[in-house]
């Protein structure tokens, strides 16, 4: 080395542990990013290049027990919008001017929930062509919007059997919480009530997905992996859309009648029509009632608050399973089946009706629905003119035999439980007893006793004694069925996507009543005198079949009387149970008998006529 | 004799340093390859960057054979050229503006070389002739002021482009050669405040009164905060750091790279090709290249030492500062600890103004060698 050489030797070596601090930084940092956090680095360049989307499936049809189909699935245009749009005001107030919509409700739509983060979400569906056009056209006006051909639901039979089969919707945080759902996820469209929610796993399918490698621009290159998605199954169900038209009708029909008849509170009711050998639900309506359109790519705010609000009757409702009535003098066939048995009474038994009934006590008088009284009748004439006292007097010997034989026997139908049909939202009912009474009552110790009245009460189906339309209808299949009650049930096959069921619904028992074949023909003798000379007389004048049913007129405080029906047909060989409440409707007689009479008709294949009836008697 | 002809090419040829170009232009030539083959224009871009290298052959030679020590002599005239160079882009007609920078000279609209490439191998030489007056000793303020003076021209001509890139690469050159050229340590501390205060006045004026632009203070930004300017620097950032970090030890193989194939990564084949060259070969690749540098720069210290006079040292001295602060600045940021600046990688990235540039270096360099025991 050179003389200078030396003498800058330190600076050289200075130079040279820079040079090597440089190249030993850059290999520490190459180290800690490659080697220690590749495997993070390769995660994330993993996610860059592959984009994994859902393919829906098609949604399963829903069709009636003759193939009939009740849902089925359509394409519609919709309008989907990004969520980093729901900030730019500018694009949502000309999306609120072109969808005819709140702006508000676009920017809700567009920033809900989903799992897929940047996909854009639905704010409205079947959008007319020409907003279609005009999107196309301006599509850079409109960033992060854009127009997809959707899959939705159809209803072929418009409004009919709307309660039972249900509406779909964006599945909710308490749905994803469910185990039968699991694998759900947010934005997925998924049965809310009635038999879409029922059957919800069989008609969703299974949804395929894509796996696509993109470019830095979003550009899918190539498809990674494909499964493609199994669309879901169709159900059949055992409605008929016939019979279940003509019950909606009826129930319509009963409105105006309970209307004429000057009981104009009268605006909603329910009825069913059941098959007694199986358990087989041929029609279930309930009004008011509700278009399922309106919930397509999600119900408006304003549409919502018109079906929840408290002055709306509550027409989401299925009352045929959701609400509970006291059955009232339906309810006599239960008591009177119950004193045959007990050996409280016999088929021509005799009873003393004064019309002011006071057995249990001056103080405590009971009035027969005719207050002048039946005076002396038998336990048969009891039944076909409902005649208050002869039940009261049941009602009576039941208190004072102890043991409450008589919800037992109620029990044994089925009352005060859910039948377990498959539908959600059934409801219980009620049979009240001694214990549920100290319960209910425990803060008032003077109403915790169980007395005479309250026994009496339930006699004619009243008190504090309650039922679903549903659990009308299979008492009175049950006694049509020789004290069998099937197990109530809409759901009659899954199909296979051949076509073929996969499944088949089996008819079960749900109920065995203990009651002798002489008694049940008594009390048969009795409901068909009442279509016959009794107070059916009037709703079934002229039917070419023998109906077994029974009148019901029900009190419920600070409202008008509820009028039921309930019937079983033919009377000597039966099929069907049906039954039909209005409430505030008046008299079972002339309201809710014709409308039972209507449905018998569908059912039984006879001409369904209107008739006028003017009985007023319980 | 046989055995002395031998001896004296030996002594002529650094074998070590043309050993590790040759490596050093095959790995780079690979990497080009596979960069540019998701482009259209693919096979023709690397097509100029092997034409890039043989015409840069030229200059190598020319300047191993040129005698070095002739060249302290024309500093008048050099300081004219490096001037000329520099302001060249700017001459009407002769301009061609990308980037943002008009730093490109051109005749009819043809793009021919940046010629602030050549400039920083004048201003190597110019700064080698009057550091080596002070004979390893640099004190006095006047002597510092007179230094600098030579180094402000260029670098401010750069600056006005504006190129404060390239402008950097001028300081941190001259910063190696007056380390080793013997600049009294207190004036490095006085030129470091200097810098910081000249940074903060950069980053505190606007645009307009000479601050720097609104992507200029996004890259350097980035540096700092990861999350400033995502669709602009910050995105070329994070996609370099997945690029690199994907590799992990072995690399994806070479043009099976999804960050580079599938567009993530910008100006994969210039600023931004270390990115390519961690994700398809990973640390074992990208250790490698350092090790091909390191060996670079070893025998170019070796030459640095080795030089008859200071002049030539201080000629090599240059040289490595300019390929260690470009390597530094470059890898550095596309790892997310230097700030972006449009600074390439010397013999890998895509350009031939650089290629021919750094091929010249090597000449200065082998020049200074064979002439270590006179001429």
């Amino acid at each position: 080395m050179s003389t200078f050489g030396e003498q800058l030797k330190p600076r050289f070596a200075a130079f040279g542990i820079i040079v090597l601090l440089v190249l030993g930084a850059l290999s520490i940092r190459l180290w800690s990013m490659q080697v220690l956090s590749g495997d993070e680095y390769a995660a994330l360049a993993e996610n860059n290049r592959i984009r994994e989307y859902t393919l829906d499936s098609q949604r399963g049809r829903i069709l009636d027990r003759n193939g009939t189909p009740l849902i089925t699935n359509r394409p519609s245009m919709a309008v989907a919008v990004a969520p980093s749009a729901k900030n730019d005001d500018d694009l949502l107030l000309a999306l609120s001017t072109l969808l005819d919509m709140p702006i508000q409700e676009i920017r809700d739509r567009a920033s809900s929930l989903r799992e897929e983060a940047l996909k854009p979400r639905v704010v409205a569906i079947d959008v007319p062509m020409d907003v279609v056009a005009y999107l196309a056209e301006n599509e850079a006006r409109f960033p992060g919007v854009e127009v997809q051909t959707i899959a939705v639901r159809e209803y072929p039979m418009g409004t009919l059997g709307a309660h039972l089969l249900g509406y779909t919707g964006e599945i909710s945080e308490e749905q994803l919480e469910d185990a039968e759902l699991e694998g759900y996820l947010l934005g997925d469209i998924v049965g809310k009530t009635g038999a879409e929610r029922e059957f919800e796993t069989v008609l969703q399918g299974d949804r395929g997905y894509q796996r696509l490698e993109v470019d830095a621009t979003g550009s899918p290159r190539r498809i990674i992996e494909q499964v493609d998605p199994i669309p879901g199954r169709d159900v059949i169900l055992t409605i008929d859309a016939g019979v279940q038209e003509v019950t909606e009708n009826a129930l319509r029909s009963a409105l105006d009648e309970a209307h004429a008849d000057d009981f104009t509170a009268a605006k909603a009711g329910a009825a069913v029509a059941v098959d007694i050998k199986t358990g087989e639900i041929i029609a279930m309506a309930s009004v008011p009632g509700y278009d399922p359109e309106l919930f397509l790519g999600g119900i408006s705010q304003v549409e919502w608050e018109k079906l929840t609000d408290k002055d709306s009757e509550y027409p989401l409702t299925n009352r045929a399973i959701s609400a509970q009535y006291p059955p009232a003098s339906t309810f006599k066939a239960i008591t009177g089946l119950a004193g045959l048995e007990h050996g409280v009474t016999t088929e021509w038994s005799t009873f003393y009706c004064p019309g002011r009934w006071t057995e249990m006590g001056e103080q405590w008088p009971k009035w027969c629905w005719k207050h002048s009284g039946h005076h002396n009748i038998t336990f048969h004439t009891g039944v076909e003119e409902s005649c208050d006292t002869v039940f009261y007097e049941i009602g009576y010997e039941f208190y004072k035999q102890g043991d409450e034989k008589l919800q037992k026997f109620a029990r044994e139908f089925g009352l005060g439980e859910k039948l377990g049909i498959d539908l959600p939202g059934e409801v219980r009912g009620r049979v009240p007893d001694a214990a549920w009474k100290a319960d209910y009552n425990e803060n008032y110790p003077e109403y915790i006793k169980w007395l005479p009245g309250d026994t009496v009460n339930i006699a004619i189906g009243q008190g504090d004694l309650l039922v679903t339309p549903l659990q009308v209808a299979s008492v009175y299949a049950g006694i049509a069925n020789g004290g069998t009650v099937m197990q109530p049930h809409i759901l009659s096959a899954v199909l296979g996507t051949d076509g073929v069921p996969v499944l088949t619904a089996e008819a079960q028992v749900a109920h065995e009543v203990n009651v002798t074949d002489e008694n049940l023909a008594v009390m048969n003798r009795a409901l068909m005198a009442v279509t016959d000379t009794g107070t059916g007389e009037g709703a079934f004048r002229g039917f070419d079949v023998a109906v077994a049913g029974k009148t019901g007129t029900a009190e419920v405080s600070g409202k008008d009387d509820y009028a039921w029906f309930a019937a079983y047909a033919p009377a000597n060989e039966p099929r069907y149970a049906v039954s039909v409440v209005i409430e505030q409707g008046g008299h079972g007689g002339s309201v809710a008998g014709p409308a039972a009479r209507e449905i018998l008709a569908a059912l039984l294949g006879l001409p369904v006529e209107h008739v006028q009836a003017t009985d007023i008697s319980r | 004799m046989v055995r002395s002809a031998q001896n004296r090419l030996a002594s002529r040829v650094s074998v070590p340093l043309l050993v590790f170009l040759v490596l050093l232009l095959v790995y780079g030539a690979v990497l080009v390859q596979s960069a540019t083959s998701g482009f259209t224009a693919g096979s023709a871009m690397f097509r100029r960057q092997l034409l890039g290298m043989g015409i840069g052959l030229i200059p190598l030679a020319v300047a191993w054979g040129i005698d070095y020590t002739k060249l302290k002599g024309w500093l008048g005239p050099l300081v004219l050229l490096d001037a000329l160079l520099i302001i060249s882009p700017r001459i009407p007609g002769l301009s061609y503006t990308a980037g943002g920078a008009t730093s490109w000279l051109a005749i009819g609209g043809i793009r021919l070389f940046q010629p602030s490439e050549p400039a920083k191998l004048v201003t190597i030489v110019i700064m080698a002739a009057v550091i080596s007056q002070y004979k390893g000793r640099i004190e006095k303020p006047a002597d510092v002021l007179k230094v600098v003076g030579y180094l402000v021209l260029p670098v401010g001509l750069i600056l006005l482009q504006p190129d404060l890139g390239t402008g950097l690469v001028f300081i941190a050159i001259a910063m190696g050669m007056l380390l080793v050229g013997g600049l009294q340590g207190r004036w490095f501390a006085v030129f470091g405040v200097i810098m910081v205060l000249a940074g903060v006045l950069l980053f505190a004026l606007p645009s307009d009164y000479g601050g720097l632009q609104e992507y200029q203070r996004n890259r350097l930004l980035v540096f700092v905060d990861n999350e400033v300017d995502p669709r602009g620097a910050g995105y070329n950032l994070a996609q370099s750091k997945i690029a690199i970090g994907s590799g992990g030890l072995t690399g994806k193989g070479l043009g099976s790279g999804t960050q580079s194939n599938l567009n993530f990564l910008p100006e994969r084949h210039t600023d931004f090709i270390f990115a390519v060259l961690g994700e398809e070969t990973g640390f074992a690749g990208t250790m490698l290249l350092l090790a091909l540098y390191l060996g670079l720069f070893v025998t170019a210290l070796e030459i640095s030492t080795s030089s008859r006079d200071l002049f030539g040292s201080l000629i090599a001295a240059g040289v490595i500062s300019m390929w260690v602060f470009q390597i530094m600045i470059n890898i550095g940021m596309t790892l997310g600890i230097m700030p972006i600046t449009g600074i390439p990688l010397p013999f890998m990235s895509f350009g031939s103004s650089f290629m021919v540039t750094n091929l010249a270096a090597t000449g200065m360099l082998l020049s200074v060698w064979s002439r270590r025991y006179g001429t």
